[in-house]
């Protein structure tokens, strides 16, 4: 492993107490890289919040203004809230391959405290029920929209640090036990009373399953009450069903992206043992899956208003893919979804460790080019009627504060990512010990296996 | 999988070709019971087409009922072949072995049984050659391309060839070892099918390839299929069609019904075969765990798409679905629907003792079944229903007696073809389940013994 000087090899042919020792090494050791990366996304974090500032001088009343931020939020939802799915969804589907890309995937959980934030001042633009068209039906029942929309991000990012915490105790405890200086006490507090005892293990199993299953779940709601109150029913006539499902299949797929991409960068920063090929090629398969999902998706919002000829359709059409943004929208479909399908239709690209990453970037781009096409028109033509919009709006483009927003909110989702990244090892300990005892090599005739065991 | 047996091949063999060697007396009577009851069918058929479809109570607005319902019925419980036997197989999931060849034949009888349906509901099955054909082009008598006539028959023959080629590229390791044990007429009819097949390096390899490609190929098709299926609807403009989730809205639905209908049609071949050895409680489980999700995902397809269709509050949107919700029949209708489809059965999966046991699977696969029957019918036949401006022609609806006996023939024209190709071909692939066999291993942890799989060569 990590030995000064050896070149690095696959986990497989080391023994755990060398695991061990190797990624609390890496955890514990904070080298200048690591400082600069802090530095820089803290400077651009502060950027974004002066121009939040400057955003809120103008106060609430012209929401055009606000599209690029909601933009920014819509895509810090997906992504971020979207990866810790990665885990969630193997661990349903008990595939092995999640337990290196557990650590980065999860951490993913702790930026969502920063998602939530960015939420509040949304409400202020979300108009009242009345006079216009709307998820709740004009019942403002419990304080509709505002306390279910705070309530189901509120909750969505809760579960995800729940499960943060939870995946993340066996290694807080060997923290406690092996490591040193502050983050022994740190570690021991967060761990608990955390000892690795049958019952806790059993327990942790458990919770694990029933906390991923609320956090998809929450997830759920929260994409479909979330996407509709702050973008679709802003805007008379715009009435498409498969808008909030739209979303929930983007969100999964800038969460595998975003893991990928987070895998790409701490492979490079000297986790290559345990981030293998194997991974990026599984989450490759994945990506490529949602890609084309995106394109049937888009497909199917697309033929239905085109071939309707309907005038309020033909007008939300116009808004969000063929007037004004049109060139966002090719763009963010080009990224998103076509760029994905294009390179890793190749087995070269599809089987290596550069293709998935490079394209996985793309589809970050062309997730927030998305969001900025759905968003900024809707809060651009967004009007408190009945009537549909007949024609959609001029474009609207960013200025300075838009532009702070919009880089320096997803630099603080990256310090908070990297920030956690020292809070517990950001690959997950006890699942890659767990995985060792249940793979072996095997000589089966003539050639040698590998054997895997998968334990109810 | 939990409940491992080992088993000889010579056991295997004997098991699983039994069906095709030796016929019980069962065998004869359940075949004639179906054909007899096709007959009375085809008797229905020919009145139908002699006096036109106003025999069977179809007029205006409701043009579209049952026929169109068992259609759309049909062409979902098709989507299990590929869900089942494409899917689990890209993504090695190593209890799909006994399961996939009778999804995989499922598919395939019951697209048949969805292309004869727009050809009965034409009236005159005889006219349907020259609206999808182009057989008269020396005149310029052209198909219209735009028509579902065109588009309908493309995607289903396609997925047909596809979903046949496919049991056909699996089967012919089966069909060399029947081939062997066969004599006469038969073992030159498998000689003539299993193409030569020595079981070679070589050829092991290139089976094994053709697999894997035409799983992933026939993906893109086999999604295809039911959202052409669906945009017949959600490009007509009338109101509870015209939606943009109709296409995944209805996919997810057949995979719905296609599951359910693999795990009933898994109970009765155990049953029916005596298979018990082979088709285990851990694969009810499996079923059962993959419904959930299923069954889930559907319910949140149909919650957006009810929901919005009353989002713009409009009286023309609002309508079907008060037809749907609060007048009888379909009131009754749409309580049976959400009970049978959703609200029994799905709950009923999280328990692994309904899971594990084949009647309850049995049950609840049958009720999600009725219930997606019904969904189909309360999609279509309200919302032709509600009264809509400038239509002055205007009649009632009710299902006839002769709608219901097409509807159960064609239950029994699936079942019998399902029948017949058990009686030729082995229903269990019989050289997957000596692969699965072989790839059993167990590794120990500590003091336990865990179940593994051989997975690929380091």
């Amino acid at each position: 492993m990590s030995e000064a000087g050896q070149e690095p090899g696959e986990f497989w042919d080391s023994r755990p107490e060398v695991i061990t020792r190797d990624i609390l090494a890496r955890y514990q050791g904070i080298g200048p890289g690591f400082w600069l990366a802090v530095g820089i996304t803290a400077i651009l974090f502060l950027i974004g919040i002066v121009g939040f500032v400057f955003r809120l001088q103008g106060g609430f009343q012209d929401r055009a203004a606000w599209g690029y931020y909601a933009a920014t939020f819509a895509f810090l939802l997906a992504t971020v809230q979207g990866a810790p799915m990665v885990t969630i969804g193997l661990l349903f589907t008990k595939a092995h391959l999640r337990r290196p890309v557990s650590g980065p995937s999860v951490l993913f959980a702790v930026p969502g405290i920063l998602v939530f934030l960015i939420f509040i001042p949304l409400l202020s633009l979300i108009p009242p029920l009345q006079g216009r068209n709307n998820l709740w039906f004009g019942m403002a029942i419990g304080g509709a929209p505002y306390t279910w929309d705070t309530l189901s991000v509120g909750f969505l990012v809760l579960c995800g640090l729940a499960f943060f915490w939870l995946v993340s105790r066996p290694d807080l405890d060997a923290v406690r036990q092996l490591g040193r200086g502050w983050r022994v006490r740190l570690a021991g507090l967060l761990a608990g009373n955390w000892r690795g005892s049958h019952g806790q293990w059993w327990l942790l199993r458990k919770w694990m399953v029933i906390l991923g299953v609320l956090y998809f779940v929450a997830l759920v709601i929260t994409n479909t009450v979330v996407s509709i109150d702050v973008a679709m029913s802003l805007v008379p006539g715009w009435q498409s069903a498969i808008f909030a499902p739209y979303h929930i299949l983007t969100s999964l797929q800038g969460g595998v992206a975003a893991t990928i991409v987070a895998m790409g960068i701490m492979r490079w920063a000297g986790f290559r043992s345990y981030l293998l090929f194997d991974q990026f090629w599984g989450l490759g398969k994945i990506l490529l899956a949602l890609s084309l999902l995106g394109i049937y998706f888009t497909f199917a919002d697309f033929i239905t208003l085109w071939y309707g000829r309907m005038p309020g359709e033909q007008a939300i059409f116009q808004l969000t893919m063929f007037g004004p943004y049109l060139p966002v929208f090719l763009a963010a479909f080009f990224l998103s979804f076509f760029a994905p399908l294009l390179a890793m239709i190749w087995n070269q690209v599809r089987q290596s460790i550069a293709g998935p990453t490079l394209v996985a970037m793309g589809v970050l781009v062309g997730l927030f080019l998305d969001r900025i096409r759905l968003y900024v028109p809707a809060f651009t033509a967004a009007q408190v009627s009945l009537e549909p919009i007949r024609q959609a709006p001029p474009a609207h483009l960013p200025d300075g504060a838009d532009l702070m927003m919009m880089i320096g909110f997803p630099a603080g989702a990256i310090l908070l990512y990297l920030l956690a990244s020292k809070l517990v090892p950001a690959i997950s300990l006890w699942q890659i010990k767990e995985l060792l005892l249940l793979r072996t090599t095997r000589r089966y005739i003539r050639a040698k296996v590998i054997s895997l065991a998968k334990p109810e | 999988m939990q409940d491992r047996q080992k088993l000889t091949d010579r056991q295997i063999n004997d098991d699983l070709l039994r069906p095709v060697e030796r016929t019980p007396r069962a065998f004869w009577i359940v075949a004639g019971l179906l054909v007899l009851e096709l007959a009375g069918a085809l008797v229905v058929l020919g009145l139908v087409f002699y006096w036109g479809l106003g025999f069977l109570g179809i007029n205006r607005p409701v043009m579209w009922a049952v026929l169109i319902t068992n259609f759309v019925f049909w062409v979902g419980i098709s989507h299990a072949g590929v869900m089942i036997s494409s899917i689990l197989r890209l993504t090695h999931a190593e209890w799909r072995r006994p399961v996939t060849r009778a999804a995989e034949v499922l598919t395939v009888f019951a697209l048949i049984t969805a292309a004869l349906f727009p050809v009965i509901h034409s009236g005159r099955p005889w006219r349907t050659i020259y609206w999808t054909l182009p057989y008269d082009f020396t005149r310029g008598i052209w198909p219209n391309v735009r028509s579902p006539l065109i588009w309908d028959p493309s995607a289903i023959f396609t997925y047909l060839t596809g979903a046949a080629l496919f049991i056909y590229t699996i089967m012919i390791p089966d069909l060399a070892i029947l081939r062997d044990r066969a004599t006469g007429v038969r073992r030159r009819f498998y000689a003539t099918l299993c193409l030569g097949w020595r079981g070679t390096a070589r050829q092991w390899r290139f089976q094994g390839i053709a697999g894997i490609l035409i799983s992933a190929i026939i993906l893109p098709v086999f999604v295809s299929v039911h959202s052409i299926v669906s945009w017949d609807f959600a490009m007509a403009l009338v109101p509870s069609w015209h939606s943009t989730i109709f296409a995944p809205y209805f996919v997810i639905g057949a995979i719905h019904s296609g599951v359910a209908a693999v795990t009933t049609l898994m109970v009765i071949l155990r049953r029916f075969f005596r298979l018990e050895s082979y088709i285990t409680p851990d694969h009810f489980d499996a079923l059962g765990r993959l419904l959930i999700p299923i069954g889930l995902g559907w319910f949140y397809f149909f919650f957006m798409d009810f929901a919005i269709g009353l989002y713009s509050q409009e009286t023309v949107d609002i309508a079907p679905n008060i037809l749907r919700l609060f007048t009888p029949p379909y009131n009754v209708l749409f309580i049976i629907f959400i009970f049978s489809a959703f609200i029994i059965p799905v709950p009923s999966w999280f328990f692994r003792r309904v899971r594990r046991s084949p009647l309850l699977m049995l049950v609840t696969t049958l009720l999600v079944n009725v219930g997606m029957w019904l969904e189909r019918f309360l999609i279509i036949a309200p919302g032709l229903q509600y009264k809509q401006p400038l239509t002055y022609t205007w009649g009632g609806y009710t299902v006839s007696i002769f709608e219901l006996i097409i509807t159960v023939s064609s239950f029994c024209l699936v079942a019998l073809g399902v029948l017949l190709f058990s009686k030729v071909f082995p229903i269990i692939p019989v050289w997957d389940q000596k692969e699965g066999q072989r790839l059993q291993d167990e590794i120990q942890t500590g003091r336990r013994k865990v179940p593994a799989v051989i997975l690929k060569e380091e």
